[in-house]
Formats: structure tokens, C-alpha cells, sequence
């Protein structure tokens, strides 16, 4: 009797599984077809523009929010919630004049109260980017209901650069004005609305019914979250994503375009680079550093290392981006120069007896799983020269943070992405003395200072790129920091989908994908 | 010692115990290089005054003994602190929004281990010979498998290849779904959404065989030795001689050797709360053990320090309740 009761319960179940089964087939999987679902390793953290610093949320929030300015597929700057502005006092006082129809996905107009409200919001809660614009605006304020005046602490040259950066977006009047908001889905005043967000999980996002700009290509936009590259890639590979953003191994990316992806590649803004302890022997004396400098291959690195998912770096400020200048492959060659490096050794007291002894550190998990492989391409090339002898060591990205400030690794592998797209970014934050202390290097030049200090109060584009190639004929010179590779972004998708769009920040352009 | 005497006297017992783990959390973070606000920074170029205010506003830079004591005092409030990494969102809200993915997963996982367990235990008790050495073979082999292994190689046979299951995640983002506890197929059930309900099944199907299987081989060896056991004790001599069929011995026979199997799943279910790490990162399973390793790279000192103290916790009750199930069904456990 019981044996019969177990079964007439195990039927029924199995009965509703498949009415259930049968009703999500029929009504749910053939809704919604032109959404796309992009898939990523990432995170979205903290949904306030007041917090939030890190690339993935700021790519979210750039599609969600809409900036005073943001940039056209060549990297000019142009016009986006401002219709036009102006400076004044030497780069001191900027004016903006917004449009008159940007509102919120709820109606509520997007004006210059809003604005204002937004900075000043970012300035009271001095969440972590908040220095963006503490750093450099003095005061903020509405001049009328379409107008917005910042008054800066000093001349800025790049400043529409720093405005175009998320603290800068302004958001719903929902937000509390003193205190953070990492879950808010009010959102601004962009393409999208925040439909939905499971921490986590996934971010669904809808068109903002008020949007002033080019309506979106699709009917909405999920994010979903993985853990890794490879869920990330068994996401796809079973249909479950149309598009794998952020990060696929390089190994991954050769197989997917073999079995039919679209692979879409973009030049990157991201830089690998070694930074060099200057302030403590033996890397306190130059020929050493720039004896380490000659003997690096980066050509091996992109092909061993990276399988041509990165390109060989000759400078801090990555190529593509005005003011470049290739300083290290000018000094140096395209490398490896050992026999260069052999001589300064030989200069600096080295030979095959007494060799120099350095340690180099990398992190194993931060920057990928190709660490390990890269520091150890690296020991190889150093050691090739017969006179260096290199010991790796590794340390777990809590305490590598930790030992770099606190200047404890000798050489240590480390990457960056900038903040805002301008030379100032990939330079200031490494050679300026008062700024470079977390990076341990203990760099410190009063002539690249005053430089750097010039450059960032002119106004005048040709005067800063000449002030740029000088700090970047010095860092090839000095050799603290050595640029090793720039990376480039790849963007896998099924074949449905089309257009794929990243902006000159690196950001996806959800609006454009369609399927 | 009555019941509730014994009862308040074990539940006591939880309070050293989590204190001990906080206090071993606390000081190996402090220990370990690092500090939550340059794990979480990187390398932003933050400048130093800016990196300063964040330290004071998360109070790092108070003495320790009053950052351990503060913590404890708004543990005993209920208040297990701000993440470090996100900036002004409280612990416990994370805790309660994870919780339910461990607690779904585990009471599935759990299922799938028992069903396994003690059916294939069960078989090898009786079937004897082949069968027998061939699931006691396959329970040592489940046991030493390697979660994330097995997760890879499921998915790939159901996800990529068959493309009948899901790779990953709690739920299809395309399905709404109106969350009342939190456990996904008990709020699909409860607001009547069979497209919720079919798609959390899906996704929890995978992740639970992988836990499940893992762990059945426990319950397989367990449950073939107290049943091997059973059939051959005198109760089973007198049921075969008053004629009863074996289908009715077995029964019985079962309900006997269950009793210390039941213990068993009571200690096993406190083990999978936390167990489920390796599950949970194999299939993005947003639960609280991928909050726990996600945090501890950041050095989030009040997330990593609440999520252990409300494991040991959970643990503490667990066992707690299954002391008092164990009490009431043995009273001589009691003195």
C-alpha cells in the first residue's frame, strides 16, 4: 500500500515537472528574441557613480548614465547631455550648456540642478573615485536651469577627459544625497534603464523610453555573471550567452574562432609594465635598469606569453593615444639588445662570476592565469644574458598591493588601466614624485615633476605633447618603470549577432548590438 | 538532566565555539599582510590623503582590541558590520541574500547524496557478490572525485554537448521571479510560476549531482554495513521464520540500520553548509562560499569575519538540533 502511495506521488511529480517543462518552452523561450545576453567575469559592484571604481561597473554605468561630454569612435571629444561649452580664466572656469531633452526614464527632466547635485553628492560621500573630482574642482554650480559652471583649483588642461568619467554622470534625484547606494537601479539618464539586478547574478536592462540619442538596436540587454573563463566559455559554447565580453583565455579565443565565433578584436588601453625599485641597490644604479630594459623581448612575450592577444609597448602611454612616443624601442632598440645590456653590467661591475642577483615578483591570479608563464619568459631573457640571475616569487593580490606601497619587491609585474583617456593618466600617477608612493618605485626626478606639473595646467595641445615626449625620453632613460606589452580587447560572439561597438574608453556599446 | 536542560546546555556550547573562530579570523587577517582598502584599490592612483579618509571611515585605523571588540559588540546586535569592499552595504544583507543559494543547494545536494547513498548501500547489503564490490568500489571512487572535475565534466556532456541543462547560475535572467525566502524552487512553488520553478530545477540539477555524488559514497558504505548487519541479526532470523517476504525484511531491516545513518546526515548537512565552496565556484553559484573566497582576496575584514561567524553559527544549530533529535530518540545521551 505504501509502495503504492510512493508511486502515485512520484508520477504526479514527474506530471507537473513536465507541464511545467512544457509551459516554459511554449510561453517563455520564444519571448524576447532581439535581447542580448552578454556573459563576463566581471562584476558590477556598486551601482552608484559616487562609489563605484572599477572598469566593469563604469562600462554599465556608461550605458546606463549619459555624461556632460563622452567620446566619438575617433577618441575626440564631443558632445553628449552638454551641447556645447566653454573655458575660461586660463582653464579655470568651465561652462557647460546642457540640452534641454534628456530625462530620466521616469520623465523626470535631466537639468542642471541634477547635475550639480550629482557632483557635489560625489564630493560629500568621497567614495573611492570621489578624488576625480575633489581633485580638481573647487565648486560646481547652476548658473540657470540649462547651465552649469565649474570653477576648477587650478588651470586643467584634460579636464573634459576627467569629466567624461562616471563621478561626473548625473543620476536620479532618487538618490540620497549624502550617503552611498550600491544596489540604486533609478540610474540616469543614458540609453538604458535598470530593469532588474540580482548582486552577482545578472543585470537586466531595458531601453529608457526618454532617451534623447539613437534608440538601441535591440530590446534590452542581460548580463550575466560567471566565475571564470572557462564557465564563461561554457556559457557560450552552450547558447546561453550571445556574447562573451571580458576575459576568455587566449587559449580559448583561438579555439572559438576555429569552431565558427565571431572573434572581434579592438586595440586596448590596458599596459603591462615592470616596476623597478630605484631607491635601494643594486636597481639604484641606472646602468642596471637600463641594462634590464635592453635585454627585454617583447615580440617573445606577445607570441610565448599572450599568443598575439597583446603587442609590444615601448612606452608608458600605450600607442594610439596622442603624445606617444616610443622612447624605450628609441633607446634601446626593439630588443632584446643583450649585448647592450651585457656592457652596462659590465660598466655597473657584473660579469659571469659575480652576477647580478635580482628578484622578480608577479601575482598569480590578478592579471589571468598567464602569470607564472610571463615572469618566467622573463627570467629566461634576463638570464640570457649570462650575467643576470633572476629568482621569481609570488605573492596572492592582497598582500602584493601590500608589499608594493610598502616598497618590498625588488621588480615586481604589474598592469593599468586608465581613468580617464589622456597621456596624464599613464604618466603623472608612475614619475610624479608626490604621487607615484604607491608603487613602491621611490622614483623621483624634480625635472619630469616640473614637466608633469607644466603639462597638466596647459591648455595647449602641441605644448603638452612636447612636454609628454620629454617625460618619456627621461622614464626610457631612467628606467623605473619598464612598458612591456599593451593589451588588445576581444569580443566573442555567436554568428546571430552583429555590430559590435567598443569605445575609444574600452567600453562595450550595448545600444549597437543587435541579433 | 531533562530535555530542555540538556538542550539549553548544548546550545550554550555554540557561543565558545564561535567566539574561539571569530577570534582566530580576526587575528589570522590581521596577521596576513594587506590591508581591505589597497586590495580593493589595486593600483588606482587614489591620492594618499583620500586612501587615509577611507581607512579612518572604515575604522582600520582604530587599535585592534577595539576593532575586535566593537565587531563582537555588533555581532551580539545583529549587526555584522560594512563590506570593505562595497562601500556602505552591511554584511548581513549579503549574508541573507546568499544564504538561501547555500541553503538550496545544500538541502538538493544533500537529497541527491542520501538517495544515492542510501540506495546504492542498500543494494550492496542485499545483492551481495559482484554488485556489491562493484558499488563499494564506485563509493570510494565518488569520494575521491574532485568537485570542480566533476562539475567540468557534467557540464560538458549536459550543457555542451546534449545542451539539455544549464552551465551555470541560480535562474534564466529572462524569467521573473518574485522572491519571498529566497530559495528559488520553494518561491516558484509558492508564487505558482512554472516557468521559475522549471528554470531553478534546471539549474540545480547539475550542481546538486556534483555535490550529491561526491558525498553519496559515505552514506553507501555506511548504510551497507548496518543493513549487512541487520539482515543477519536475530530479528531478521525470526521475521524469515515466521515467513515474512524479504521485500517486508528489508523494510525493517532498513528502518533499524537508518538510526545511525540519520546521525550521519545530521553531521554531513552541517559539513555541506560549508562544503559547497568548490560546487558553488564549479557552476557560479552566487551562495555564501563564493562570498567567502571572493572576499578574502579583497581582504574584506567584516565580510570574511560575519560570513565565519554565521558558518559556525549555522553549524552550532545543526548540531544542536541533531543532539536533541539524537536525545529524544536515545535518552541515555542525556547524562
Amino acid at each position: 500500500m505504501a509502495l503504492a502511495n510512493t508511486r502515485v506521488i512520484l508520477a504526479a511529480v514527474i506530471v507537473i515537472i513536465v507541464i511545467a517543462a512544457g509551459f516554459y518552452m511554449l510561453f517563455f523561450r520564444q519571448q524576447a528574441a532581439n535581447v542580448v545576453v552578454i556573459g563576463t567575469t566581471d562584476d558590477v559592484t556598486e551601482l552608484d557613480p559616487a562609489t563605484s571604481y572599477d572598469f566593469f561597473t563604469w562600462e554599465v554605468l556608461s550605458n546606463v548614465m549619459a555624461g556632460l561630454v563622452t567620446y566619438d569612435q575617433q577618441g575626440n571629444i564631443v558632445p553628449y547631455l552638454a551641447e556645447s561649452w566653454e573655458s575660461q580664466d586660463g582653464g579655470k572656469v568651465w561652462i557647460f550648456h546642457l540640452r534641454q531633452d534628456a530625462k530620466f526614464p521616469d520623465g523626470t527632466q535631466c537639468d542642471a540642478n541634477v547635475v550639480v547635485r550629482s557632483i557635489k553628492r560625489v564630493m560629500t560621500i568621497q567614495g573611492d573615485p570621489s578624488w576625480l573630482v575633489t581633485e580638481f574642482v573647487e565648486n560646481v554650480e547652476a548658473l540657470d536651469q540649462w547651465t552649469v559652471k565649474f570653477t576648477l583649483k587650478q588651470p586643467t588642461g584634460y579636464f573634459l577627459a576627467v569629466v567624461a568619467t562616471p563621478p561626473y554622470y548625473p543620476v536620479h534625484p532618487n538618490y540620497p544625497e549624502d550617503q552611498p547606494a550600491p544596489d540604486a537601479t533609478w540610474g540616469g539618464c543614458g540609453p538604458y534603464m535598470i530593469d532588474e539586478f540580482v548582486r552577482d547574478q545578472y543585470l537586466r536592462l531595458k531601453p529608457n523610453p526618454n532617451f534623447f540619442g539613437e534608440e538601441p538596436k535591440n530590446d534590452g540587454v542581460i548580463i550575466r555573471f560567471y566565475e571564470g573563463s572557462e564557465d564563461l566559455r561554457s556559457a557560450l559554447e552552450a547558447g546561453e550567452i550571445d556574447v562573451a565580453w571580458r576575459t576568455l583565455n587566449p587559449s580559448d579565443l583561438e579555439d572559438l574562432k576555429n569552431k565558427g565565433y565571431n572573434v572581434k578584436e579592438v586595440p586596448g588601453l590596458f599596459i603591462r609594465y615592470l616596476v623597478l625599485r630605484v631607491s635601494q641597490p643594486p636597481l639604484d644604479d641606472v646602468r642596471v635598469r637600463q641594462a634590464l630594459a635592453a635585454a627585454i623581448d617583447r615580440q617573445d612575450i606577445v607570441d610565448r606569453v599572450f599568443r598575439g592577444t597583446m603587442e609590444p609597448l615601448y612606452s608608458m602611454v600605450p600607442s594610439g593615444m596622442w603624445s606617444h612616443y616610443p622612447a624605450f624601442k628609441e633607446k634601446y632598440g626593439e630588443g632584446p639588445n643583450l649585448e647592450l645590456a651585457r656592457q652596462l653590467l659590465s660598466q655597473a661591475g657584473y660579469n659571469e662570476s659575480n652576477k647580478l642577483m635580482v628578484e622578480l615578483w608577479y601575482t598569480p591570479e590578478h592579471y589571468g592565469d598567464t602569470e607564472a608563464a610571463l615572469a618566467a619568459v622573463i627570467k629566461e631573457q634576463w638570464e640570457a644574458t649570462g650575467i643576470i640571475s633572476v629568482e621569481i616569487k609570488s605573492s596572492e593580490w592582497g598582500t602584493y598591493v601590500d608589499q608594493l606601497s610598502s616598497g618590498q619587491m625588488m621588480i615586481s609585474l604589474l598592469g593599468w588601466y586608465p581613468d580617464y583617456l589622456d597621456p596624464d593618466n599613464f604618466l603623472t600617477p608612475f614619475l610624479l614624485s608626490t604621487a607615484n608612493s604607491w608603487t613602491g618605485t621611490g622614483y623621483a626626478n624634480p625635472q619630469v615633476d616640473q614637466l608633469l606639473r607644466q603639462a597638466m595646467t596647459s591648455t595647449d595641445m602641441n605644448e603638452r605633447a612636447q612636454l609628454y615626449k620629454q617625460v618619456q625620453e627621461i622614464l626610457a632613460e631612467e628606467a623605473p618603470f619598464i612598458p612591456l606589452v599593451q593589451g588588445k580587447l576581444f569580443v566573442v560572439t555567436s554568428t546571430e549577432v552583429t555590430s559590435i561597438e567598443v569605445s575609444p574608453l574600452q567600453f562595450l556599446i550595448y545600444s549597437s548590438i543587435s541579433k | 538532566m531533562s530535555l530542555l536542560r540538556y538542550a539549553v546546555t548544548r546550545a550554550l556550547a555554540i557561543v565558545p565555539t564561535v567566539l574561539i573562530l571569530y577570534t582566530v579570523v580576526f587575528i589570522v587577517l590581521r596577521v596576513i599582510p594587506g590591508d581591505p582598502v589597497s586590495a580593493a584599490l589595486g593600483t588606482r592612483s587614489v591620492p594618499p590623503e583620500e586612501l587615509e579618509a577611507i581607512r579612518e571611515r572604515l575604522g582600520l585605523n582604530q587599535p585592534l582590541w577595539r576593532q575586535y571588540v566593537d565587531y563582537l559588540l555588533g555581532v551580539l546586535r545583529g549587526d555584522f558590520g560594512e563590506s570593505m569592499t562595497l562601500y556602505g552595504r552591511p554584511v548581513a544583507r549579503d549574508i541573507l541574500e546568499r544564504f538561501p543559494a547555500t541553503l538550496e543547494l545544500t538541502i538538493f545536494g544533500f537529497m541527491v547524496s542520501v538517495v544515492l547513498g542510501v540506495g546504492s548501500g542498500v543494494a550492496a547489503a542485499f545483492r551481495g557478490g559482484l554488485v556489491d564490490r562493484l558499488l563499494r568500489t564506485s563509493s570510494i571512487v565518488a569520494y575521491t572525485l574532485f568537485i570542480p572535475w566533476l562539475g567540468l565534466m557534467l557540464k560538458y556532456v549536459f550543457s555542451i554537448k546534449l545542451g539539455i541543462l544549464p552551465t551555470g547560475g541560480r535562474i534564466d535572467p529572462r524569467v521573473d521571479l518574485n522572491v519571498v525566502t529566497g530559495l528559488y524552487v520553494l518561491d516558484s512553488i509558492i508564487t505558482a510560476n512554472p516557468a521559475a520553478l522549471v528554470s531553478a530545477i534546471e539549474h540545480l540539477i547539475l550542481p546538486s549531482l556534483t555535490l550529491g555524488i561526491v558525498l553519496s559514497g559515505v552514506y553507501t558504505r555506511l548504510v551497507r554495513i548496518h543493513v549487512a548487519e541487520a539482515l543477519r541479526s536475530e530479528v531478521a532470523i525470526a521475521y524469515r521464520a515466521r515467513g515474512l517476504r524479504e521485500s517486508r525484511i528489508a523494510v525493517h531491516m532498513l528502518r533499524i540500520s537508518l538510526i545511525p545513518t540519520i546521525t550521519m546526515m545530521g553531521l554531513q548537512f552541517a559539513i555541506l553548509l560549508g562544503g559547497a565552496v568548490l560546487t558553488e565556484a564549479a557552476f557560479s553559484w552566487p551562495g555564501l562560499g563564493s562570498l567567502l573566497v571572493e572576499r578574502i582576496s579583497y581582504r574584506d575584514y567584516s565580510t570574511i569575519q560575519g560570513v565565519t561567524v554565521f558558518f559556525a553559527f549555522m553549524v552550532g544549530m545543526v548540531s544542536l538540533i541533531v543532539d536533541i533529535i539524537y536525545a529524544i530518540v536515545n535518552p541515555r545521551v542525556r547524562y
